[in-house]
């Protein structure tokens, strides 16, 4: 995003703040499919996904005030939805709880094996299927970084955590990643 | 950094572009003489391509727009916005005050003594409401029974003033008298005061 383009945006959310309806619908078209993306890969669920991307949109239109520009809107209202995200996982049931999530961080290393087949050109539907075996916090990662071409700093801020834990979750959701592509099947 | 130190934690920032100044400028200076982050940017690569075929495409929702909308609007009902509070908060102590003065007004203000010069119109004038429900006929009955006529108003409270030909100012007794008959005109007055 261009330095235009977020003051834009952060003009946007000014008028949010003065209760401008107009200003939140805006913003709900420019930045609501980003913010479910974010929200499906790590809540994992559509409907939980879906319903968190609203009470994001409601807590810009009640906190709009708070944006100060010291961040670009977009690493604002994500950082708004990992706090949603996370809120939603501790309240999910234990039965509903990713516990079969992969451990990347005892995965071994990658074998070349594995880069070989990524190298192949895995089909998106594989990767997405590799993503899923991920913990939630390595997805974010993932996702923020690929997704969202976000810098670590940017990543660390939205998720409200030190940049050497960014960079540490995606080392190993990125071996995580390759071990479990070179393990399924075609 | 062309050593046996591969800079892995830098390198997918180095795929997805994100790696800026001193950063940027080693991490580059590193790929280019190792075969192996090469490959390792390549595969980066292509991971980010993956992930962003693999991610929702999720279109402008306006069934969703909608409905966030209508929650905006009874959230400010219920909870304005920041910015408005203030004058929220003016706008109900401007009118608690003024309400105490009116009802200061309304209670402690002496009457007005006229004075009883030509062209004056003589009479003690009341400030009166009417009961809402009472009918036009019957308010003017009541008037006429009174010998009063309505001098000014309705004011934007509802209130009219109301003169009582038959008591002149100065006429302290007479006027209390009038008052009370007024005051107990049920059906008619709900309020009524000396000017």
């Amino acid at each position: 995003m261009s330095a235009g383009a977020a003051a834009d945006e952060a003009i946007l959310l000014a008028g949010i703040a003065r209760g401008r309806e107009q200003d939140l619908a805006e913003f709900y078209r420019r930045y609501h499919g980003r913010v479910y993306a974010f929200l499906l890969r790590k809540i994992g669920d559509a409907a939980d996904a879906a319903e968190a991307a609203n009470e994001v949109m409601m807590e810009v239109w009640r906190s709009a005030a708070r944006f100060e520009g010291r961040s670009r809107p977009l690493t604002w209202v994500l950082g708004i939805a990992q706090h949603k995200a996370v809120d939603r996982v501790r309240r999910r049931p234990a039965d509903r709880a990713s516990g079969e999530a992969l451990d990347a961080e005892r995965l071994e290393d990658t074998n070349a094996g594995a880069m070989d087949l990524l190298a192949r050109k895995q089909d998106a539907k594989r990767v997405r299927r590799c993503l899923e075996q991920l913990s939630e916090a390595h997805r974010a990662v993932v996702h923020l970084a690929f997704f969202e071409d976000l810098g670590y700093a940017e990543i660390a801020a939205i998720l409200d955590c030190p940049e050497g834990t960014v960079k540490t979750r995606m080392f190993h959701a990125k071996q995580g990643l390759k071990r479990c592509l070179g393990r399924l099947p075609d | 950094m062309n050593g046996a130190v591969h800079p892995d934690e830098l390198l997918p920032w180095y795929a997805n572009g994100t790696l800026a100044g001193a950063e940027l400028e080693a991490v580059e200076a590193h790929v280019r003489g190792c075969a192996r982050c090469r490959a390792e940017v390549e595969l980066l690569g292509e991971l980010r391509e993956k992930v962003k075929q693999s991610a929702p495409i999720a279109v402008p929702d306006e069934v969703g727009l909608q409905r966030l909308l209508r929650e905006a609007r009874r959230s400010r009902l219920a909870h304005p916005h920041r910015w408005l509070r203030p004058a929220l908060a003016a706008a109900v102590a401007a009118i608690v005050v003024q309400a105490a003065l009116i009802g200061w007004l309304w209670t402690t203000r002496a009457p007005v003594m006229e004075p009883l010069g030509e062209g004056t119109p003589a009479g003690v004038v009341l400030q009166v409401r009417f009961d809402p429900a009472a009918p036009e006929a019957r308010i003017r009955a009541f008037l006429q029974d009174h010998d009063a006529v309505v001098i000014d108003g309705p004011s934007a409270l509802g209130v009219y003033r109301v003169r009582l030909r038959g008591v002149r100012t100065g006429e302290s007794e007479a006027a209390a008298r009038a008052l009370a008959e007024f005051r107990a005109g049920r059906g008619v007055v709900v309020q009524a005061e000396l000017q």
